[in-house]
């Protein structure tokens, strides 16, 4: 028998919520452990000493530390509100087809909201304190 | 593990696709574009174009893949048996989401081209027939047949109430048509040791039947880091059921079992 091709997957298949919903949760995860090494770092840098802990916060305090954090931030608020969503499916809840589409958007919509509110806060007071 | 990109020989050689245009004075034509792969050529897999006048060809997905059959290039290969959605023979992946072409509309598909695959991540055995050797295989595994110890009077049937019925209902109503396994990315990527949603919604039908006695037997079977839990929840499945059922569910509900039971 020759050897049978594959037949196409990813490549062909619609991009649908579902996938894109949970392969953002994954992003958003992996993305969010690595922010979790570079807090340890943060913490460390405290711990070092106060030059190291200048240099550190100055590095996070630059604008592509700012845009950095902005990104975790914005994983964190997705990450935790899609959580939401799964515990509701392990409980049991929202697994039928429509109830899982509405969810998917509020999940998204809540995320943004809570990440612009977020942010505004962090850095606007930020931005107003000398 | 998880393979992105298809293996070199089972590229679409893009080149290699042939055109067949509507016969002339087609009023209403429309392109369908078919996988096609033939295992005595020794090429590469191409994807074929064929426009079909819609004024002349029944309205459904299944209807414009026999038009073609029969009127323009025979060397199609594809499953079908019952058109109407029973037998789950003519599953494939239709512009993008795996259902039934017995009982997609044409119309439903909007205006453009038609894009036919077969059902994703399978070996190939001609054009649209797949190989479904392992999913028949996986639906083996959860022993799809009552077991029950307890002695009935030959005579006598198992009794169930209405209640206990109902429960079994919808997941008995699967056609093993593969629609939702192999929309799944998980089964995609571990489809040799996750059962898939179509086993485990098999697995649950039985598990729920009130007169099955091997429940605790079927829940050790399937408490496996990868047979049950390589279901990441995305519902891919649920989405595609062409019969409406819901995978997702039922995998959902057998999770929460395997948790109840140790406590």
């Amino acid at each position: 028998m020759q050897d049978r091709p594959l037949s196409p997957h990813l490549g062909i298949y619609r991009f649908m919520y579902t996938m894109a919903l949970s392969i953002l949760h994954r992003i958003t995860g992996l993305w969010m452990a690595l922010g979790l090494a570079v807090l340890v770092g943060w913490l460390c840098s405290a711990a070092a000493g106060e030059s190291d802990y200048a240099r550190a916060t100055s590095l996070l305090g630059s604008a592509c530390g700012r845009i950095l954090l902005l990104l975790w931030l914005a994983a964190f608020c997705y990450h935790f509100v899609n959580g939401l969503r799964h515990l509701a499916w392990d409980a049991g809840v929202g697994l039928e087809r429509r109830a899982a589409r509405i969810s998917g958007r509020i999940a998204l919509a809540v995320a943004l909201i809570g990440f612009l509110a977020a942010a505004c806060l962090l850095f606007c007071r930020h931005l107003g304190s000398p | 593990m998880a393979e992105f990109t298809l293996p070199p020989n089972s590229r679409i050689d893009k080149h290699a696709g042939k055109h067949h245009a509507a016969a002339a004075g087609a009023t209403r034509p429309r392109t369908f574009r078919v996988y096609r792969f033939d295992p005595a050529s020794g090429q590469r897999p191409r994807v074929d174009s064929y426009e079909l006048d819609m004024a002349t060809c029944g309205p459904m997905v299944l209807d414009a893949l026999l038009k073609i059959k029969n009127e323009v290039d025979p060397t199609l290969s594809l499953r079908r048996s019952c058109r109407e959605g029973i037998c789950g023979s003519c599953a494939m992946n239709i512009n993008g989401v795996n259902t039934l072409a017995c009982t997609q509309s044409c119309a439903d598909l909007g205006g453009g081209e038609v894009r036919i695959y077969p059902l994703p991540h399978l070996p190939v055995v001609k054009d649209l027939v797949a190989d479904l050797s392992n999913f028949y295989a996986q639906y083996a595994a959860v022993k799809p047949w009552l077991q029950a110890r307890t002695p009935v009077s030959p005579d006598r049937e198992r009794l169930q109430s209405k209640e206990d019925q109902e429960k079994i209902d919808r997941p008995s109503a699967c056609i093993l048509c593969a629609c939702c396994s192999t929309s799944c990315p998980s089964y995609w990527w571990n489809g040799d040791r996750y059962l898939g949603p179509a086993a485990l919604l098999a697995a649950y039908r039985w598990i729920v039947d009130s007169r099955d006695e091997a429940t605790g037997e079927r829940l050790d079977a399937l408490n496996d880091p990868f047979r049950l839990y390589r279901c990441h929840t995305i519902m891919n499945c649920t989405e595609a059921c062409p019969k409406d059922l819901n995978p997702a569910r039922a995998i959902a509900d057998i999770k929460r079992m395997m948790l109840e039971r140790t406590h």
